[in-house]
């Protein structure tokens, strides 16, 4: 997805601020939105991310800043004028109208000939696989039925973004799955560009381009899923997208060439490969370790490094993997083994060595 | 539930055979007890006008119903009385629809002071509008006298004008009831796909509400041709139905015609209720739920801004008018012919007189009414035996019922030995209980709802008997929706006439009455003051319902917080 430089972004926020009352829910955000790709707001709940759909929209104006869609300022206009459609979380279905009533009634309202429109319901109909279902009314669907007809319903227009407000929370959670697929694959057919919403941080990592982390009005961070994930920029959202164990250490030293590191920690001494260059010897840093980057083991492996000796807690096995909670100290540390293999043995084991990985990220502590 | 669990229960702890009984019967014993009373003093009545209807003096007949029918002049009444209903529903809806238009999706600013417009009329008498119109438009009214109008309020227009703008609130209410019930994504999302103000209330709002519309269309319209008081004061030589009972049982002691007239002032009621039940049948859209969002306010278009406005601002003139010419008549004899500003009408004895029967009539049927309220809606809730819904809907029915009716019913019912009641307190009291019995109820049975049966259970399985139930658990619950039944139907009543104006005897005058009585013989100042200090009591009713709902809201939050 990386932007030619001649292409402008399809969507701008310039600096945007809102207020209701006295109060400040959008503290000041920025972002650009590329053609045709899909980027996730996601957050906590409260953290502005369905008022900043909102304002997209047009439902709600902008208090300062700018939005601009394809080059043009749309500040003041009102969302029936704006190229921008909604997905609404309870879908917004018009219960007097059949199916096809409600995916064609954009068309009617911008004075489609008919038999244009009865094409292009038909044509909607048959993207998300509905076709039999034109004359149904709204009640007498399914929630995941009732999800398809209003994504034909936003697309119909062709919009130039997709605003989509946590279309999948509705769903219960094997159908999310499925959901979650469609509409990735159907928005990377079309290439249409989509802002997409959503609290799961597992479905905004699995279905987006970009994640833009929200927390009390402000953006977080701003990175592709693996970035979020693998190089949080803080431990705001380490902890959200997924969980952490953090440990505190100081760097001892960093060779310049092989960037191998040392880090002295409470509980020994642990090596990684440093791929920042904002940490500097002598620094005091937060590991940041993901419970399935640890090797869990009951004796220490040929190769001795990073090895920390802990008391097993306890060990929940559940098949495909085994949660373990392991005592380092004083400090309780959660490891996934996936595809555990001694989990016989592990059940009784008292103590175990835990292996902290090479590649652990690490975070600058403030003094 | 219940009954037989608690009686299972019971027996194996080996209590007495009659108290087990009893214990395992009270609520249905209650209930008898209860149906009992419904029975006599709401359906008796209403079948004692049915009977008389068609009780020559030599047994059935129908010569009445041939005389109504046949007789120009209330043939015209009927006429007019479903004229009047007609055209008043279509105002106050419209009206009703604009202003809860604006309070549900106008801008912030205007919401709470057009809300506050809207329901000012709460707090007046109907007839303060008829009132209000004499001042302005009678035969020495301000307006009239002023230039030298040739033509007077009386009659049709006048009835129409007072009527609508008594029955706003109630319009208003009902509309912006179904306008917050409404899922606000929807409108936006028709918005969203390029649908213009005008656009979407056409093809998404309306047909919407359409369900909820009609019902409230139907309720003003039974309201508005039942309604006495302001047909009464300015319908001058126009007939309407009401007021033609009233002069009929009254003026020529002619109960078989009065009657008759009761009979087809029902009518219209019993049909527009079984069609309204018809019609919203399985009428209800349902859509998805997700996280209530309020109505943000929107950029509306000047084709629906200025007519809104426009009706918006007119009604809420008028309202103000009203109320204000009213205020400033209570401070002259007759204003515009005396010009002296005066107190006497605030100190005339027989008004204050008026006032203290009608605080001691509606303070009685308060006390009544709120109990039998609340064990009520107890055995319509909690009861599990036959005939459950049709004391509900007998005890409900009393309200949707034309006052006239249950007057007429009363003095048949009620005059002669053995159920001599007339000429006192006591029928006029019960009069008040049985028609606003409706009140006490629906209070108490939201109230109800609101508490899990798990805990009347719980006390049960304890070991208390069901009267320790009920007298621990039931009710300090219900004791909130005692009192406000006890204020709905204290402010009702004090206000009431239709009904009333049939039971009055010489000597005991109620307030209202006695502003019918002073408004119709010309002394302006004495109905616009005792009109002010009814006025004043609803306000302070009010009041302390406020105070009662944000009391006890707060308590059943601090519960819930401490289940938690």
């Amino acid at each position: 997805m990386d932007l030619k430089p001649d292409e402008q972004p399809m969507l701008i926020l310039k600096d945007i601020h809102k207020f209701y009352g006295k109060n400040e829910v959008i503290k000041g955000v920025s972002l650009e939105v590329r053609k045709g790709e899909l980027v996730t707001f996601v957050g906590p709940s409260g953290c502005g991310k369905t008022t900043l759909l909102r304002l997209i929209g047009g439902f709600t104006d902008v208090s300062s800043g700018d939005i601009i869609l394809d080059g043009q300022r749309i500040n003041d206009l009102p969302p029936n004028l704006r190229d921008t459609r909604i997905c609404f979380q309870n879908y917004a279905l018009f219960p007097h109208m059949t199916v096809a009533e409600n995916i064609g009634y954009g068309l009617k309202i911008n004075k489609w000939p008919r038999n244009r429109i009865e094409a292009r319901v038909r044509e909607l109909l048959k993207m998300v696989e509905m076709d039999a279902f034109g004359d149904r009314m709204i009640d007498k669907l399914s929630g995941g039925q009732q999800q398809r007809v209003a994504f034909a319903r936003a697309l119909s227009l062709e919009p130039k973004v997709l605003l989509l407000d946590e279309p999948l929370s509705n769903l219960d959670a094997n159908l999310r799955l499925v959901m979650r697929e469609e509409i990735r694959n159907l928005q990377e057919k079309l290439q249409i560009t989509t802002v997409f919403v959503t609290h799961d941080q597992f479905e905004a990592m699995a279905i987006s381009d970009r994640l833009v982390v929200l927390r009390d009005g402000l953006i977080e961070q701003v990175g592709s899923p693996i970035e979020i994930y693998e190089r949080p920029a803080n431990e705001f959202i380490a902890g959200f997208v997924g969980y952490v164990n953090f440990m505190e250490g100081r760097i001892a030293s960093i060779d310049e060439t092989t960037r191998d590191t040392v880090i002295h920690t409470e509980y020994g001494q642990i090596e990684i490969t440093l791929e920042q260059d904002n940490i500097v010897h002598g620094d005091e840093v937060l590991m940041v370790i993901r419970p399935e980057s640890v090797n869990i083991s009951l004796g220490r492996g040929g190769n001795g490094r990073n090895f920390l000796s802990g008391a097993l807690k306890s060990y929940m096995y559940a098949g495909s993997l085994a949660k373990c909670t392991v005592m380092i100290g004083d400090r309780t540390m959660i490891i996934d083994q996936y595809n555990p293999r001694d989990a016989q043995q592990f059940k009784h084991a008292e103590k175990v060595e835990v292996q902290i990985p090479r590649s652990v990220h690490l975070l600058k502590r403030k003094s | 539930m219940a009954t037989a669990e608690w009686s299972v229960k019971l027996q194996a702890r080996g209590g007495s055979r009659v108290k087990d009984f009893l214990n395992a019967n009270l609520i249905n014993i209650l209930a008898a007890f209860l149906f009992l009373l419904l029975a006599f003093f709401l359906l008796y009545p209403i079948i004692a006008v049915l009977l008389k209807s068609v009780q020559g003096p030599s047994g059935f007949t129908l010569e009445y119903y041939r005389i109504f029918f046949s007789t120009d002049y209330y043939f015209q009444s009927l006429y007019n009385t479903l004229l009047l209903g007609a055209i008043n529903t279509v105002v106050c809806v419209v009206i009703g629809f604009c202003l809860a238009y604006m309070t549900t999706r106008g801008p912030w600013l205007l919401r709470k002071p057009l809300k506050i417009i809207a329901l000012i009329p709460l707090i007046a008498p109907p007839y303060l509008f008829a009132l209000s119109l004499i001042i302005l438009f009678g035969r020495n009214g301000l307006v009239t006298r002023a230039f030298d109008l040739p033509w007077q309020l009386y009659g049709f227009t006048g009835v129409v004008i007072s009527q609508s703008l008594a029955f706003i609130p109630l319009a208003f209410m009902m509309i912006e009831n179904t306008l917050m019930s409404l899922n606000p994504n929807l409108e936006e999302s028709a918005y969203d796909m390029g649908a213009t103000e005008a656009t979407i209330l056409r093809t998404i709002t309306i047909p919407l509400l359409a369900p909820g519309l009609l019902k409230a269309s139907l309720l003003i319209f039974v309201m508005t041709i039942a309604e006495f008081g302001n047909a009464a004061i300015l319908g001058g030589r126009t007939p309407f139905l009401a007021p033609d009972t009233y002069t009929v049982i009254t003026g020529e002691s002619d109960f078989n015609m009065g009657s008759v007239l009761s009979v087809v002032l029902i009518a219209p009621c019993i049909v527009i209720f079984f069609v309204h039940n018809y019609l919203l049948e399985g009428k209800k859209f349902t859509t998805i739920g997700g996280k209530p969002v309020a109505s943000e306010p929107r950029k509306i278009t000047p084709l629906v801004l200025v007519p809104f406005v426009i009706i918006t601002t007119v009604a809420a003139g008028a309202i103000f008018v009203c109320f204000g010419v009213v205020f400033v008549a209570s401070f002259y004899k007759i204003l515009g012919v005396t010009h002296n500003a005066v107190l006497s009408n605030y100190l005339d004895f027989t008004s204050n007189h008026a006032i203290y029967n009608s605080i001691r009539v509606s303070f009685m049927a308060a006390v009544i009414g709120a109990t039998l309220g609340v064990l009520i809606a107890y055995v319509i809730v909690r009861g599990k035996f036959f005939g459950r819904s049709f004391i509900e809907m007998v005890s409900l029915s009393g309200f949707a019922l034309p006052g006239t009716v249950l007057g007429i019913g009363y003095l048949l019912a009620f005059s002669a030995p053995p159920f001599k009641l007339t000429g006192g307190i006591t029928i006029l009291a019960l009069n008040c209980v049985f028609r606003f019995i409706a009140v006490g109820v629906e209070a108490g049975i939201s109230k109800l709802h609101q508490i899990h049966i798990e805990i009347e259970e719980a006390s049960a399985d304890l070991g208390a008997s069901f009267l320790t139930t009920f007298y621990k658990i039931v009710l300090p619950i219900m004791f909130p929706a005692f009192i406000a039944g006890f204020v709905y139907t204290f402010m009702t009543a004090i206000v009431s006439l239709s009904a009333v104006v049939f039971l009055v005897s010489p000597g005991f005058d109620l307030a209202s009455v006695k502003i019918f009585d002073a408004a119709v013989y010309g002394e302006i100042g004495i109905a616009s003051a005792t009109t002010m200090k009814l006025v004043l009591i609803v306000m302070i009713c009010m009041r302390v319902l406020d105070f009662i709902t944000k009391k006890t809201r707060i308590g059943s939050s601090m519960k819930k917080s401490a289940a938690v």
